[in-house]
């Protein structure tokens, strides 16, 4: 028999127990943030939670309010110095870990862990604003586990339990919960978002293209090998020297900086372009970058971004900044041109040169003009001038000085794409011929798993773009100084000088094959878990047979299924523990059957006792048996210790029951 | 300010109290009174979230919104285990406390001022172990374990007793918060169960300055004429005269003297020979003197106006005794 103690304070060990699960999970959630956050909110959480475990070990004090008080005022100033700011997500998990760690600091009593559970939970929401990568599967199953287990503990009056039986109990509930869950994910319906827009930031730090190029003051371009996007096409994929990827295009120059007139640009309709040349038709899935461009193959002329627009520099632009991951399909031709030639004012602002900057060039572009017969020949002088003359194509240029084009033309020589794009633009301009930069991506590597087209933040790339005869025509100098930039890829363009250990890395097959199987597996999440949302569920209830399935199909779907779950769960709950029964019980509702086929029936509220001396009564002749097995019965069941009752009576009890036959009355 | 804040916290705890009285009336009469066997049924089990419930409830709404927000599929993803896990909960919780049977042992009577133990045993037949159950009288939680699989378990709550005569047990309450805390499940038993609460035993020494020494006290010795036979455990209502104290301090245990019979003469304990202004404390000073005669084996008898129980002695006289003293109602105004 089993006893129910009175209540108790928990002892030292149980309150160490329920602590050092609850710094498990504080430690856990916060894993993901502690390589982002400053040092100094790294330093106080592990402090912190290492001091309060302590604490718990020492039976020292807590601390006084003299000393929390002001902790929490300095702590708030510092993120606020630190972040310069206490919203957005980066300053915003900044203030939740301090948070935490202040509330860990006080934390007493049930209900404090309580809170820090529940702080952890938003934790790791924060931890998803900034990536939602392939560990956010194991950081959810882990994280929500350790938090059900704390919690476990933390409700538990009295003694904590053994953690074997913690862990089996989390399991069951963790295992029933999966299928609520995915019933919820699916089926919960999805609103176009954002409603609120509030910015996530985070995108700052990332490498990518930017609204303005200034070669002259990089000395190395840092290559991230993070994804840029990725691209499915319908059919076969486009050669490495078509694939240039249009982003920010560069219309204004000063000398030294080039930079994308954004808005204000007039707006370019599909049905003025006239359009040629073999067309791709591609799914196209963006990672966010926090900005307005989109990519595109040249020339889009569709697309199934809705809130996006084709600028008069063929720029396709989104309406709001690219804040999620994206996909889209359009459709680009190789050859494009307006039916609508451009406005002579839009044409005469990509000759502007600023005055007295570069002087060396302009003198240099007017005398090559002069012994050309014509533009395209002058420009072609310029691509030769780069194919023949001493020009090196590296990551590593010079820093140049206040005059970088004439610098680059005719001392250093030294540069990368933008440095040539530049130079050309710049050239082309200083003759009167219109000229502009555009950036994006060139090439990218295709995986041959998925067949998907992988591009890099690596393989960003700047061009140029002259008027030539009334039309736009693409010049990439850097095919000039290094081809193999163009046909092959960065890493082939690059000297054994600049990046040995990145080209012996990226030329180790397994290594290679490694990263390609992993780029699947993630563009297949991306493709089909995180790109879930309004559009993709409506698709899940049409192949499921909604013809035309609207929010009120998918509440009802979803309701559905919940109650069924539910149902599930009750069912499992109540019949599959109910197994056996007590052998004693079974062996007494057979002697009450009995008793009752011979006509005295037990009322639902007798006791054993009182039923045998009624039903002895009523069967004077049956008095000696049903006072015997009455009175074994109550010894094995109510003074019996220990979780049965002793075999050998029980056995005595069942002969005893057998045998007995009431005479009816 | 701070005054403020306590007049709302009083309001509060006000409306919930009138609440709580509210569903336990309407649960009463739901359920009727309850025999001294009980099978706690689905249908009988009530469950509400707990205050770290509604902040867990609170929490996975503002993830939902965040997740919305952000069309965050990981969020939703955190977000919806969340809710999926607090539901599962929930019926664990509900599923802990159903199919129990609370059955009640006995209540031994007590003496006015000590506690009613009221001993119920909790059988669980399924092959699933119940945690953390629960008990207490009202909302008061009094005792909390765990029943392993197919298993009873006993348990006592105790009542806090300030007059003789009989106590009703009130409305017991098994509750758990069994797995998470984050719900709480209980069931209201409403049993009748009466327990019986003896007078309180006057104070030794004030009742024998209270006493006539003159009339029928004569078996009553203070003079320790009697036979010592030898030393046995203390009892509840032994008199601290006969307590063994040296032996008790080298055995750390209360041992008691005992001493054969002295006088044959049976001693009456009478109503009108003791000299107290009012009934409860002429019915303590008897109480006094029933067990003080008891402890010393006399023979003796109880004299109340309108009741009387001859001499005799033994454990079932004794409560045979102290149950009339318990029970006693005087017809007419005391004498005194």
């Amino acid at each position: 028999m089993d006893k129910l103690p009175p209540l108790h304070e928990p002892d030292a060990q149980d309150k160490r127990t329920r602590i050092l699960w609850l710094l498990t999970v504080v430690l856990f959630v916060s894993l993901p943030h502690l390589l982002h956050v400053n040092i100094w909110i790294t330093l106080l959480l592990l402090g912190v939670g290492a001091w309060r475990y302590a604490l718990e070990y020492r039976n020292w004090g807590m601390p006084s309010a003299w000393i929390k008080v002001p902790l929490v005022f300095a702590a708030l100033a510092a993120v606020g110095f630190t972040y310069r700011s206490i919203t957005g997500v980066e300053a915003g998990t900044a203030l939740l870990l301090v948070m935490l760690a202040l509330k860990i600091l006080e934390t007493k009593t049930g209900r404090d862990l309580t809170v820090v559970s529940a702080i952890c939970w938003f934790l790791m929401f924060a931890a998803f604003l900034r990536e939602q990568q392939l560990w956010a599967i194991p950081y959810i199953l882990f994280g929500v586990s350790l938090s059900v287990a704390a919690l476990i503990q933390i409700s538990r009056v009295g003694a904590v339990l053994p953690s074997r039986q913690v862990i089996t109990k989390t399991a069951g509930l963790i295992i029933q919960a999966l299928p609520i869950m995915l019933v919820l994910f699916f089926l919960f319906p999805r609103i176009p978002a954002p409603f609120w827009a509030m910015s996530t930031g985070g995108y700052s730090a990332q490498t990518g293209l930017s609204d303005q190029m200034s070669p002259g003051d990089i000395s190395s371009l840092s290559l991230s090998d993070s994804v840029a996007f990725r691209v499915r096409f319908n059919g076969a994929i486009p050669p490495a020297s078509e694939r240039y990827w249009r982003g920010p295009v560069m219309t204004y120059f000063n000398g030294r900086e080039w930079s994308w007139a954004d808005r204000g640009e007039p707006i370019v309709s599909v049905e003025d372009l006239l359009v040629g040349g073999t067309y791709y038709e591609y799914e196209l899935m963006l990672e966010p970058h926090g900005r307005e461009w989109l990519l595109a193959l040249e020339t889009p002329v569709q697309w199934s971004q809705g809130k996006a627009y084709l600028s008069a520099n063929l720029q396709l632009i989104s309406q709001t900044p690219v804040q999620q991951r994206i996909a889209y399909t359009a459709r680009s031709y190789q050859l494009a041109r307006k039916q609508v030639p451009d406005v002579e004012r839009h044409i005469q602002a990509m000759r502007y040169l600023p005055t007295g900057r570069n002087p060396e060039t302009l003198a240099f572009a007017l005398k090559l003009r002069n012994e050309s017969s014509s533009d395209k020949d002058y420009l072609n002088r310029v691509l030769d001038m780069f194919r023949q003359q001493d020009f090196y194509y590296t990551l590593r240029p010079p820093r140049l000085g206040n005059n970088p084009v004439d610098e680059f033309l005719f001392t250093s020589r030294r540069g990368f794409c933008e440095h040539y794009a530049s130079a050309f633009a710049t050239l082309a301009r200083a003759a009167n011929i219109p000229a502009r930069v555009v950036t994006g991506y060139l090439g990218g590597e295709v995986n041959p798993i998925n067949n998907d087209l992988i591009v890099r933040q690596s393989d960003a790339h700047a061009w140029a773009e002259v008027w030539i005869d009334g039309n736009w025509l693409r010049a990439d100098p850097t095919a000039a100084v290094a081809p193999q930039r163009v046909e092959l890829g960065l890493d082939e363009a690059l000297s054994d000088r600049d990046f040995d250990f990145r080209r012996n890395m990226r030329n180790t097959q397994l290594f290679h094959q490694a990263i390609l199987s992993l780029d699947a597996v993630n563009a297949a999440w991306n493709r089909w878990v995180l790109a879930f949302g309004p559009e993709m569920q409506s698709d899940l209830l049409r192949n499921a047979g909604f013809d035309k399935p609207d929010m009120r199909d998918l509440v009802l779907l979803m309701a559905i299924s919940l109650s069924l779950l539910m149902a599930a769960l009750t069912y499992y709950l109540r019949f599959s523990i109910r197994s056996n029964k007590d052998p004693l019980l079974q062996i007494y509702e057979t002697f009450c059957k009995k008793l009752a086929a011979s006509g005295v029936t037990r009322h639902r509220s007798e006791g054993p006792a009182s039923f045998a001396a009624r039903a002895s009564r009523l069967r004077q002749t049956d008095r000696p048996q049903i006072e015997l097995i009455t009175q074994m019965y109550i010894r094995l069941r109510y003074e019996s210790v220990g979780s049965a009752a002793p075999t050998e009576e029980l056995r005595q009890l069942t002969e005893l029951v057998k045998a007995f036959e009431p005479t009816s009355g | 300010m701070k005054g403020l804040v306590e007049t709302l916290r009083a309001t509060l705890a006000d409306i919930r109290n009138a609440l709580r009285a509210r569903s336990n009336e309407w649960i009463l009469k739901r359920q009727g009174t309850d025999d001294s066997s009980v099978l706690l049924h689905r249908r009988r089990i009530y469950i509400l979230p707990t205050r770290a419930g509604l902040l867990f409830a609170t929490v996975a709404l503002m993830l939902l919104i965040g997740s919305l927000n952000y069309a965050n599929n990981m969020g939703f993803a955190l977000t919806f285990l969340l809710t999926a896990v607090g539901l599962v909960a929930m019926h664990h919780c509900h599923g802990n406390l159903a199919g129990l049977r609370i059955s009640f042992k006995q209540a031994k009577p007590v003496f006015a001022g000590d506690k009613a133990q009221f001993e119920f045993i909790l059988d669980n037949n399924d092959a699933l172990s119940r945690s953390q159950i629960s008990a207490g009288l009202e909302r008061t939680v009094l005792v909390c374990g765990d029943i392993r699989a197919e298993n009873r378990a006993i348990f006592t709550l105790p009542l806090v007793t300030s007059r003789r005569g009989w106590i009703a047990c009130p409305r017991i309450e098994l509750s758990t918060t069994y797995p998470l805390g984050l719900f709480r499940a209980w069931a209201s038993v409403h049993m009748d169960l009466p327990a019986l609460v003896y007078p309180r035993p006057m104070d030794r020494l004030q009742t024998i300055l209270r006493t006539s020494s003159e009339q029928g006290l004569s078996g009553f010795s203070l003079s320790g004429e009697d036979e010592f036979s030898g030393l046995r455990e203390y009892r509840s209502g032994d008199s601290l005269r006969n307590i063994a104290w040296k032996s008790a301090a080298s055995l750390g245990i209360l041992l008691v003297k005992e001493y054969k019979e002295g006088g044959q003469m049976p001693l009456w304990i009478d109503w009108n020979q003791l000299a107290y202004p009012d009934t409860e404390s002429r019915l303590s000073a008897m109480c006094r003197l029933v067990i003080d005669a008891d402890n010393e084996q006399q023979i003796y008898g109880l004299r109340l106006p309108g009741v009387a129980v001859s001499p005799a002695k033994g454990h079932s006289h004794l409560h045979h005794c102290l149950r009339e003293l318990a029970m006693f109602a005087p017809t007419k105004p005391s004498r005194s």
